[in-house]
């Protein structure tokens, strides 16, 4: 009989992947759990894309609870979820947008900086200012740093720096009511 | 009209399946030859119903039927006739609709060619083959049914194929994977038709080994062709991506190619009998593994088709049910056979065993790879991902053993090997290609360990090659004229070999030795790259059926001497609103010259990416020398077992027929 055993071995293994296949049948796969939970903010130095003089680190975001919202004019989502993010401002929310241009190719140069200020002021004039101030990526190496997979991504950053929650992909009132506003209403306390 | 007559024939398909599963099988078990006779006809029904289901769907395709959703989602009246006929297999339910019917003609293929075959076995393997085409019919009717209608509001026009489909490579390499996918359940249903028969000789093998080949030799073309596709199409110039869908039709591959090495033990050993029967599940599982995988959502590729869980569970557990099933017969009734050859320690039998280990472990290690990521999340371990790099690495590990074996093998003796004669076949090979790997590399700069590894890999398989047909010649003592003593599987072998041999060549040299620039230029402009002048002349517009965009068009010089003319596009699918980028590519035999056209940049520059890529058509070459090897190999004459049964039977001078 010690032989049946060896000849099981395969039927055992096919049945331990087909546990994990159905388990994976209902999760997204695209939906990637940040690395960066209950962890302060990476380090940067960066400059205020409007003007390059002024420049912000991690200490911005302490003292206050924050949205770190990932965003580009040339992020059709973004765009979208502009409005929703005006509108949360207005409630009191402090937005602080990290902005990074997607042709940033140092072989070609891409757009001047006076045209991506062109851009953005164009931009939200039309769709609604949400944003305190925008940190400008301009080498892209601090979305890397925070695990920024594309643009929009909204951190919700704690008073005292940490990263409590990563959303990817547009922030809407569905999502703001069923994933945000419980953990903000708890930490804003 | 036709989507209701193509569903009806669908469903009358779908009955001859259970039939076909059910008489035959009965008829097999209690000796009952009119009822094993049913499987012949009840086959030709399935594949006639399946056939007249395919073409109505296409000819509403033709017709521009945009009432019936799956047309109205993978077609547009603007899109060419032909690439309406391949948008058949465009996406999911029709993808699934070819399967089928390439199930059914794998199916009525057997019934029609196996006449050597004693009436019950035949009846076993095709009343499997009814087994499984039963849930994969029922499938396609309960969660997949491409005839649906969009009525009583339906759009006017069609939301256009996905332009990264409408390309020639496209048109005919999903049939063909399909081709090597399905084909390898008929080796599956020989298995199973075995275990259930309880009767597994080396017959089994022979009735089993050309149908084996010719899947495999349609999933090598079908992996190559993808790969020469997304090299064209995709504008990056890579060829192999480890993508989670690339790997699913690699996995059958190597199992496959396992399987063809252990066949022929089986069948000229009478060894390795119960190995044998679970590399044809294995291949047929991986192969239904590959199935689900592109189509459950559980992986992100490029290549996923709509996720939909309902569907994936629906796959899933017909998965369950054929293999788990198949695996649990084969651990019930493997234990009582008995391998008869014995053979000592050197020997070719022991190089093959080795064959197969390596196999199944770069079968395990691309298995791993690509579940590894879901099972760490299941697992609650986090999102990992695992890409080219580890299996770049993992493979690079392996082939140095494998094509140690593959040199050593076909040197061997069955049963014994003594060590001198091998040693000095081998140490003669290896320095033959070292001397070779040194003169090639003469003269190159910036030299590449790699390259020089596989170089001297490929080399020394050429090498080998030859030494086994020389021992072979002079072991006949015909001299040349011994050349065509050979049997056509040996020239199959020996272009199997060969062909990957060249494969590793063509993978050394690209992977270490291609050169990439991103530039940005202007009408006029020139670059040099590897000693070719690459002369930007400009951009024009492009006006297409369903598209339009910009044409970038560039000469390219060799010592001022003019060698190609390049035509690099930017497509935009007005329908879709995709941009897609048609790589413009002169090919050659030792080099690649590949142009990709960028975006227009503020100033009216553009930015161009030019490649040399060395020795890359020495990778799809190589596959297409393997797969005429397996051709080769199935034209054996002592696979004809039908047709020398008949020669035998009517005692006519048929040479010319048989041959």
């Amino acid at each position: 009989m010690k032989r049946v055993g060896l000849f099981l071995l395969p039927l055992g293994l096919f049945l331990f992947i087909v546990v994990f296949l159905l388990q994976g049948l209902f999760s997204d796969p695209r939906e990637i759990e940040s690395s960066l939970l209950e962890q302060p903010v990476p380090e940067f130095r960066l400059p205020d894309v409007m003007d390059a003089s002024i420049e912000y680190g991690p200490e911005v975001f302490e003292g206050e609870l924050t949205l770190l919202n990932v965003w580009g004019t040339w992020c059709v989502t973004c765009a979208i979820e502009l409005p929703f993010l005006t509108e949360l401002r207005q409630q009191g929310v402090r937005i602080v947008g990290l902005y990074y241009e997607q042709n940033m190719d140092p072989d070609f140069g891409g757009k001047s900086l006076p045209q991506i200020r062109a851009d953005i002021d164009r931009t939200l004039s039309q769709l609604g200012n949400p944003y305190v101030f925008n940190i400008f990526d301009e080498s892209r190496d601090t979305s890397m740093d925070f695990g920024v997979t594309g643009a929009p991504e909204t951190f919700l950053i704690d008073r005292q720096g940490k990263v409590r929650l990563h959303h990817v992909g547009d922030l809407n009132e569905r999502v703001w009511q069923a994933k945000f506003l419980p953990l903000y209403q708890e930490l804003s306390q | 009209m036709l989507a209701e007559l193509g569903h009806f024939s669908l469903v009358l398909a779908l009955l001859m399946a259970i039939l076909l599963a059910i008489y035959p099988m009965w008829g097999a078990q209690r000796g009952q030859v009119l009822m094993m006779q049913t499987a012949k006809p009840l086959t030709v029904g399935l594949f006639l119903f399946t056939l007249f289901a395919y073409l109505c769907l296409t000819q509403s395709f033709l017709d521009n039927d945009f009432s019936i959703a799956y047309v109205a989602h993978n077609s547009n009246s603007l899109l060419p006739w032909y690439y309406q006929i391949t948008a058949v297999w465009g996406g999911h339910e029709g993808s699934f609709l070819l399967w089928v019917l390439i199930f059914a003609a794998w199916a009525v293929a057997v019934a029609m060619f196996s006449g050597g075959i004693p009436q019950d076995i035949l009846a076993r393997v095709l009343a499997i083959m009814g087994m499984v085409g039963v849930g994969f019919y029922l499938y396609i009717l309960l969660a997949s049914n491409p005839f649906e209608r969009l009525l009583p509001f339906y759009p006017v026009d069609g939301r256009d194929l996905n332009p990264l489909l409408q390309d020639f490579g496209m048109i005919i390499h999903p049939p063909l994977l399909y081709m090597g996918y399905v084909g390898f359940a008929v080796v599956f249903a020989f298995a199973i038709a075995a275990l259930v028969a309880g009767r597994l000789d080396s017959t089994w093998a022979r009735w089993s080994r050309p149908w084996t080949l010719a899947a495999w030799v349609f999933l090598t073309l079908g992996i190559a062709l993808g790969s020469w596709w997304a090299y064209k199409e995709l504008g990056w110039g890579g060829w192999w991506f480890w993508d989670p869908v690339e790997n699913a039709s690699f996995m059958p591959w190597l199992v496959g190619t396992a399987l063809l090495h252990s066949l022929a033990v089986t069948e000229k050993r009478k060894a390795f009998k119960s190995w044998t029967v679970l590399l044809a599940i294995a291949a047929f599982s991986l192969s239904l593994l590959g199935t689900f995988l592109v189509r459950s959502g559980v992986l992100v590729s490029v290549h996923s088709f709509a996720s939909d869980p309902t569907r994936g569970l629906f796959i899933l557990g017909l998965l369950v049910l054929v293999i788990g099933a198949s695996l649990l017969l084969y651990a019930l009734r493997a234990p009582q056979l008995r391998s008869v050859g014995r053979h000592e320690l050197l020997s070719r039998e022991t190089m093959l065993i080795g064959n197969n280990i390596l196999l199944c472990s770069a079968t395990l290690v691309v298995l791993m790879g690509t579940l590894l990521p879901l099972v760490h999340k299941e697992l609650g371990l986090g999102s990992i991902s695992i890409g080219a790099p580890f299996f770049d690495e993992m493979f690079v590990y392996l082939i140095v053993p494998f094509v140690l074996l593959m040199v050593m093998g076909p040197l061997s003796r069955w049963k014994n090997q003594p060590v001198a004669a091998l040693r000095n076949q081998m140490l003669a090979g290896l320095g033959l290609s070292v001397v070779a790997v040194v003169l090639l590399n003469m003269g190159r700069d910036g030299l590449s360990y790699m390259a020089v590894l596989g170089m001297a890999l490929s080399v020394w398989i050429a090498i080998a090659t030859v030494q086994e047909i020389r021992q072979r010649l002079s072991a006949s003592k015909q001299g040349l004229a011994g050349l065509t003593s050979l049997t056509p599987s040996h020239w199959g072998m020996v272009m199997g070999h060969l062909g990957f041999a060249a494969m590793i060549m063509g993978i050394a040299m690209v992977t270490s030795y291609s050169v990439e620039r991103d530039v940005r230029m202007t009408p006029g402009d020139s670059i040099e790259l590897q000693g070719y002048e690459f002369r930007f002349l400009g951009v024009e517009a492009l006006q297409g059926p369903n598209y339009s965009g910009h044409v970038a068009k560039l000469d390219v010089y060799e010592d001022g001497r003019k060698v190609s003319h390049l035509e690099a596009q930017k497509r935009f699918y007005t329908v879709q609103r995709n941009i897609m980028t048609e790589a413009a590519v002169d090919p050659g035999f030792t080099r690649d010259l590949y142009v990709a056209l960028g975006e227009q940049l503020n100033n009216g520059d553009w930015a161009l990416r030019v490649y040399v890529k060395p020795y890359i058509r020495w990778i799809w070459g190589g596959a297409a020398l393997m797969a005429i090897g397996g051709l080769l190999s199935m034209s054996d004459k002592r696979y004809r077992m039908a047709k020398l049964a008949k020669v035998r039977e009517h005692k006519v001078s048929a040479a010319g027929e048989a041959a």
